[in-house]
């Protein structure tokens, strides 16, 4: 007697198998994988130690803006005004060492002064978007929308208009850009500085590796993987982003964590524009068209978070960064021309998104 | 007696609620007019609505999106493509030998089509492949950008036609004191008569195209769909909406608004670039959100949304002319958009 037709008798759908789900929950690290093996016949000098270097080194920014996001985009909300509130601690930052500069204060404490007025001032508007979003329930668009306005104004009182803050340290983008290791191949090796008979001008000749970002980079990703995957406050990040409702229910302090997290946020930001200070040796204001915001959103979103909550990972995120950074500099390096960079965002973003939705029941 | 009197004040309160967007509107004008000399005035006036053309467009077109819970970031540079194709166009059918109306028409025409297709796009995108509207926005931004930066070269289009910008910066209506009047021709008159210019062309043909799509939405069932989806999107397809229809025809709604806005700027600015409306997305959302629209759909009308407009439009002209850095209308409209949000949770009644 022929069985009758069931459901489950229908073979299983790709997506749906072992290797289906592999290549699902981890797509963007195999495009990325992907993307790099294309570049390598493409550009020449693309798959070199320096290259990638130099990818990760120029992309500290938006790593720092994309894990700030990924806790933001986990509670089920969206952190608008990360990139102006960057401005506002990298112009406040020089600004505060040009002024405390002209009184004739030493260089460490200069430095030391501004990074900390950078630092701390990127709490300010992190509380008060938490606050609105937590206490006065408006919705996180138009609470970081709103600081996005204020910071922007802010920031260009403080660089005086369209001005970037010039006049500080020279020894800040020396810091910025430094490196560990600096090896004269086959006549020196140095720590933290390029031997002295070297004159800048050929400082091409050394082999420079470990720039120190990376060490900022690492134990920011270490510290911030540890609180979002190991601690109390990484389950309660994903408790609320999972079901607001069932975390008051279970007792945690969403208010009050919210605030937390939209200040978490705020700090990355101010992180990544204190940085951004180190990096350029000049305090920069953000400008429209850099839309850092939306592009750490869209790091985000690739490396598997979804924008409606609970859902996301530091190292997924990390991924998302990388695949933007290396199609900016594979397309760069193999001669494209720069604006189908954005082209190539846009549909990569959605396909993201198109990928996630066929794969419902992975992360 | 006692609770009819407390009724009629609480139905006063109501109104100066309802209408709060209105009242500050008013206060604000009033401001800049006792501080400023020659601030309430025609030609001042004028010029608000004048600079807030595309403003009031782009607003028009967010408004659509955001009644139906979504958002749309990509009307900015939705509005930079339409520039750029319709200036190029122009400057290639007039070098063809067409008439210089001809080739004006001719491009918007044509334009207007093509500034549907982004619409099409992140309507299906998010009503068939269900993409967040913020991602399919945000992507289309990104491609609208680019393609339109690829077909600029980095050269912002020239020789246009001298019809366009006499077109966009021409006024309605010409009163000659004493003398006469003319519809959309300048009077030829001496040098140092004075000519009363009212309504320039770009506000009319702007409001003329909001009036409609407001008659759209307010009396049609189309309109009425677009609310139902907003507000309750399961209760809407079970009444037998094809919400994914609405919600396509929606997205194109928006970025026709833009490529309008788009068309508008060519012919105020004489020229056509990538980036022209990329500083506009915070005000059109502002002033959606401050003309009392919900993030969450539902809600929102054009009329509230042309008062918030309005509100961030004589901030800045009023700024300006002060002399204050204009810079200072960011962290203005950054506050006034949270304090209209704020306001709303607690005086939640004061809604429709």
């Amino acid at each position: 007697m022929p069985r009758p037709q069931m459901p489950h008798d229908t073979p299983t759908p790709f997506v749906q198998t072992r290797t289906g789900k592999l290549l699902g929950r981890h797509w963007a690290l195999f495009f990325l994988l992907g993307m790099m093996a294309i570049f390598a016949f493409t550009g020449p000098g693309f798959f070199e130690v320096v290259n990638f270097q130099n990818i990760i080194h120029l992309a500290t920014i938006s790593i720092l803006l994309a894990v700030a996001e990924t806790f933001v985009i986990i509670t089920g909300g969206i952190d608008l005004s990360v990139g102006f509130v960057m401005g506002l601690s990298s112009t406040l930052a020089a600004r505060i060492m040009v002024t405390l500069g002209s009184t004739g204060m030493g260089e460490p404490m200069l430095i030391v002064l501004g990074t900390l007025a950078g630092l701390l001032v990127a709490f300010i508007p992190g509380f008060i978007s938490g606050t609105l979003v937590a206490r006065f329930k408006v919705p996180p668009f138009i609470a970081t929308l709103g600081m996005w306005g204020i910071c922007n104004g802010i920031t260009l009182h403080l660089c005086d208009g369209f001005l970037p803050i010039a006049g500080l340290p020279s020894v800040l983008p020396r810091l910025g850009n430094g490196y560990l290791f600096y090896i004269h191949k086959g006549q020196s090796f140095t720590l933290f500085k390029k031997p002295d008979y070297i004159p800048d001008e050929r400082v091409r000749e050394l082999i420079r590796l470990v720039p120190f970002s990376f060490i900022l980079i690492a134990a920011v990703v270490l510290v911030f993987w540890y609180i979002l995957h190991k601690s109390k406050f990484g389950q309660h990040t994903y408790a609320i982003g999972g079901n607001i409702d069932a975390a008051i229910r279970a007792g945690i302090d969403v208010d009050r964590h919210l605030v937390k997290i939209y200040m978490l946020s705020a700090f990355l930001a101010g992180l990544a524009g204190v940085f951004n200070v180190f990096q350029t040796g000049i305090g920069n204001y953000t400008t429209f068209s850099s839309m850092y915001e939306l592009f750490a959103v869209a790091a985000v979103v690739i490396g598997g978070a979804s924008l409606l909550g609970g859902k996301g990972r530091i190292v997924g995120s990390m991924v998302g960064v990388l695949v933007l950074a290396v199609l900016k500099n594979g397309l760069a390096i193999s001669g494209v021309q720069p604006f189908v960079r954005y082209i190539a965002v846009g549909v990569l973003l959605t396909l993201a998104v198109i990928i996630d939705q066929l794969f419902p029941d992975l992360f | 007696m006692n609770t009819l009197v407390a009724q009629r004040k609480r139905n006063t309160l109501g109104t100066i609620g309802r209408n709060w967007v209105l009242v500050f509107l008013v206060l604000e004008f009033g401001y800049f007019a006792i501080l400023t000399r020659g601030f309430a005035s025609l030609n001042i006036v004028q010029m608000i609505l004048f600079y807030g053309t595309e403003v009031f467009l782009l607003a028009t077109a967010e408004l659509f999106v955001i009644i139906t819970g979504g958002i749309d970031l990509s009307v900015g540079y939705v509005l930079g493509f339409a520039t750029v194709i319709s200036s190029k166009l122009m400057v290639v059918f007039a070098s063809r030998g067409l008439s210089p109306l001809g080739a004006i028409v001719t491009s918007i025409l044509i334009t207007l089509c093509v500034g549907l297709i982004p619409g099409f796009v992140n309507g299906v995108l998010v009503a068939k492949l269900r993409v967040p509207p913020f991602i399919a926005t945000f992507s289309m931004l990104g491609v609208c950008q680019g393609v339109s930066e690829l077909l600029m070269q980095g050269i912002p289009a020239k020789n246009l036609p001298p019809l366009a910008g006499t077109i966009g910066n021409g006024h309605f209506l010409y009163i000659v004191p004493g003398s006469g009047i003319s519809f959309m021709q300048r009077p030829d008159v001496a040098r140092g008569v004075r000519v009363i210019e009212i309504i320039p062309n770009a506000v009319v043909f702007a409001l003329v195209f909001i009036a409609i799509f407001a008659f759209i939405l307010t009396k049609t069932r189309f309109g009425q769909h677009i609310y139902a989806i907003g507000g309750n999107i399961d209760a809407a397809s079970r009444a037998g909406i094809d919400v994914k229809k609405h919600i396509i025809g929606v997205y194109m709604i928006s970025s026709f608004f833009a490529s309008l806005a788009g068309i508008i700027y060519v012919m105020k600015y004489i020229t056509g670039k990538a980036d022209a409306g990329a500083a506009s997305l915070l005000d059109a959302i502002a002033a959606v959100v401050i003309g009392g629209a919900s993030m969450f759909g539902g809600s929102g009308t054009v009329w509230r949304t042309i008062l918030g407009c309005l509100v961030i439009a004589t901030l800045e002209t009023g700024l300006r002319m002060r002399g204050t850095p204009t810079f200072d209308k960011y962290i203005l409209v950054g506050v006034i958009l949270i304090f209209t949000v704020v306001i709303e949770r607690f005086f939640p009644d004061f809604k429709r």
